[in-house]
């Protein structure tokens, strides 16, 4: 128990290199790896709150994200012998075409991760079909667009039109966000969630994949 | 010659290859966690302005190394640009220290200033907010009709002939000449040929900016236009298509940076040294001949709060000791027009900027995401409060004092800043000037500086 707790402790200091060391040693020590994974979860989970308050900023949110890889790293083998990991979705993120500001969706989709999705980042001024052909290669629940300008807005409203037209709409959900878009602007294209920040975008996330599962 | 654009191009592509992630998630935060501790600098939320000659230094030589060693990344080609100090030093001893703007009897003297400098800053009036077609050329003509305007860039607008303007189709090319037209026109109106416009903000891509290239009706070569930066320290080559364009088309270039607070720069110490960096970046990687700086919180995307204007602060007080290099310093505020709080944040960003040593770009308000949401009233007043500081020999320690006891009225209210009201409902779109009781609340508010000390010179 003391080891996970310095584990917890080189997550949330972002040391990479003692995260790494105390993930072998618990491995050989055939530590519960499940247990410690949910320990180390709700680590990033105080992580992200302390972003969001702003006690701490995105380099150690980064830093932090990175000794958790390195953590995951070592585990993966070893899980991999066991049960499958807990499939929470999949989310294919990118920034509307036209839009090269990519920090919105950049945090958006560091803390999708960090919140156990898989995220499939397209970068930034992606084609709006090219996010469909994506999202149905890797069984995406959800495309969420980032739009920094007023001129990438209709990228988003582009996408809900093509997804309609290929009679796809109700195969995947869409969330919009970035500094000038709106709830009010999201529900006028029919978006299926709208967020002001990232932390807002995991909740959505989180209540639009919950609705998923209830509906299956 | 590193900083003209063929050697640019060269380097762009033949420079060290790298992955984006790897620049942007490890080099940058990194080097900058290591520049911050190197020089000492520090944050202190008391003085919003302060009056530390060595620590404006040190944030100079922290921007300058980290500039140095980390480069700057071109997203199409992935790889790294690099320059030396010899490089930096050659770039900005050949940089002037002035430019002569606009034409005719509007032309203006655009120029470096001093930390404290008598001289009032030169004022750009633009609230970088989209505004109904309809209504646009009456914007634009109440921006031209201030007084105190040396240079213009919005309006702007989202909609040409009643369709959303969408970045990289025609609605974005006609909505980009349609905004040229409007300014120029509004220009003639207000009987301001001449004027220095910096424009135009609607067109973001390379082929819009290209498009409103025209000494007719559109930008002509006496205007100035912008090339932004991408995420921190980050070009394309769109971005390089422009730099190209303006230098061959005779603009000046301003470059476009805004460090975002929070992110990848960390707090306000990595904030003030990436923002002093851009201009750097600015001037060896698109001959920029001046910095227009907006660096903004995550949460608010404002910079008039107290460590965004010490943010502010530290970046102009760097630069302007450091250089002689033409900036501005560009306010974003939380709340919207029609509140005294956006006319004490103004007041806040102007003074801090003017005292600084920035020339100012007002203002953007309601946290920029508002449509209708700016009136020229509040870049008035900030600019008027920029003149009354120069004029009177203001100091950091005086500004410092006033901007606390701004700060005291606003601070708590930003994470909830009301959104104010519409450019219709606070001015007479016909007559394009503003209607009697928003004119009271300025002059109130303007009594209410003048008590805390700011002489105003009328």
């Amino acid at each position: 128990m003391e080891q996970v707790q310095r584990l917890r402790t080189a997550l949330a200091e972002g040391d990479e290199d003692t995260s790494t060391d105390l993930a072998r040693a618990l491995v050989e020590q055939g530590a519960d790896l499940p247990a410690v994974i949910a320990e180390l979860a709700l680590e990033m989970e105080d992580v992200g709150r302390r972003f969001e308050r702003m006690d701490i900023f995105l380099p150690e949110v980064l830093f932090s994200a990175d000794a958790m890889k390195a953590a995951m790293a070592v585990f993966g083998p070893e899980l991999a012998k066991g049960a499958a990991r807990e499939r929470k979705g999949t989310v294919v993120v990118g920034t509307a075409r036209g839009d090269m500001h990519q920090i919105g969706k950049d945090l958006v989709a560091l803390f999708l991760g960090i919140a156990g999705y898989e995220v499939v980042d397209m970068g930034a001024d992606v084609d709006p079909l090219e996010f469909i052909h994506r999202a149905e290669e890797t069984k995406a629940e959800i495309i969420g667009i980032s739009s920094l300008m007023t001129t990438t807005m209709p990228g988003a409203t582009e996408v809900i039109d093509i997804l309609k037209d290929k009679g796809l709409r109700d195969r995947v959900k869409i969330i919009v966000g970035g500094a000038p878009t709106s709830q009010e602007w999201a529900d006028k294209i029919g978006a299926d969630g709208w967020a002001e920040d990232s932390s807002g975008a995991v909740d959505v996330v989180k209540e639009l994949t919950a609705t998923e599962s209830g509906r299956a | 010659m590193a900083y003209r654009m063929w050697e640019i191009m060269e380097r762009s592509a033949t420079g060290p290859f790298m992955e984006e992630a790897e620049f942007l998630n490890k080099r940058i935060p990194r080097k900058m966690r290591d520049v911050v501790k190197k020089y000492g600098i520090t944050y202190d939320p008391a003085h919003p302005v302060p009056a530390d000659d060595g620590l404006a230094d040190a944030v100079w030589q922290a921007a300058r190394e980290f500039f140095v060693e980390v480069g700057v990344y071109n997203q199409d080609t992935h790889r790294v640009m690099y320059f030396s100090e010899d490089e930096v030093d050659e770039a900005l001893y050949t940089a002037p220290s002035s430019y002569r703007v606009g034409e005719g009897r509007d032309a203006r003297v655009f120029g470096w200033r001093a930390v404290e400098d008598p001289r009032p800053p030169f004022c750009i009036f633009s609230p970088d907010i989209t505004y109904d077609e309809v209504d646009h050329l009456s914007a634009c003509l109440a921006y031209m009709k201030e007084p105190l305007l040396d240079a213009i860039c919005s309006p702007l607008l989202e909609e040409f002939m009643g369709r959303p303007i969408q970045s990289r189709t025609p609605w974005e090319i006609g909505g980009s000449m349609e905004h040229a037209m409007n300014l120029r026109h509004a220009a003639r109106l207000a009987g301001m040929p001449g004027v220095f416009m910096i424009a135009v903000g609607t067109a973001e891509t390379d082929v819009a900016q290209i498009a409103v290239s025209d000494a007719a009706w559109g930008v002509r070569p006496s205007d100035g236009r912008l090339v932004g930066s991408i995420t921190e320290m980050m070009t394309n080559n769109a971005m390089l298509n422009k730099g190209a364009h303006y230098q061959m088309y005779g603009s000046l270039s301003g470059n476009l940076a805004g460090t975002i607070y929070g992110a990848y720069s960390g707090g306000a110490e990595g904030t003030a040294v990436m923002q002093t960096a851009y201009h750097l970046k600015g001037l060896l990687v698109h001959s920029a001949n001046f910095e227009q700086n907006f660096p903004f919180h995550l949460k608010y995307g404002s910079n008039s709060g107290r460590e965004m204007l010490w943010v502010v602060s530290m970046f102009s007080q760097a630069v302007a000791r450091n250089t002689h290099l033409v900036m501005d310093s560009n306010g974003f505020m939380n709340a919207g027009p029609g509140t005294d709080m956006l006319f004490y944040e103004t007041a806040a960003h102007a003074l801090t900027s003017t005292v600084s040593g920035a020339n100012l770009w007002e203002s953007a308000p309601a946290r920029n995401k508002h449509h209708n949401h700016g009136t020229p009233l509040e870049a008035r007043l900030g600019c008027e409060v920029g003149h009354a500081a120069a004029r009177q020999g203001m100091t950091r320690a005086q500004a410092d004092e006033i901007v606390n006891a701004l700060l005291s009225k606003y601070e708590e209210r930003i994470p909830d800043a009301p959104v104010g009201q519409p450019f219709q409902e606070l001015y007479d779109v016909r007559k394009a000037v503003p209607k009697p009781e928003y004119l009271d609340r300025y002059k109130r508010v303007k009594e209410e500086l003048h008590g805390m000390g700011v002489e105003f010179p009328y």
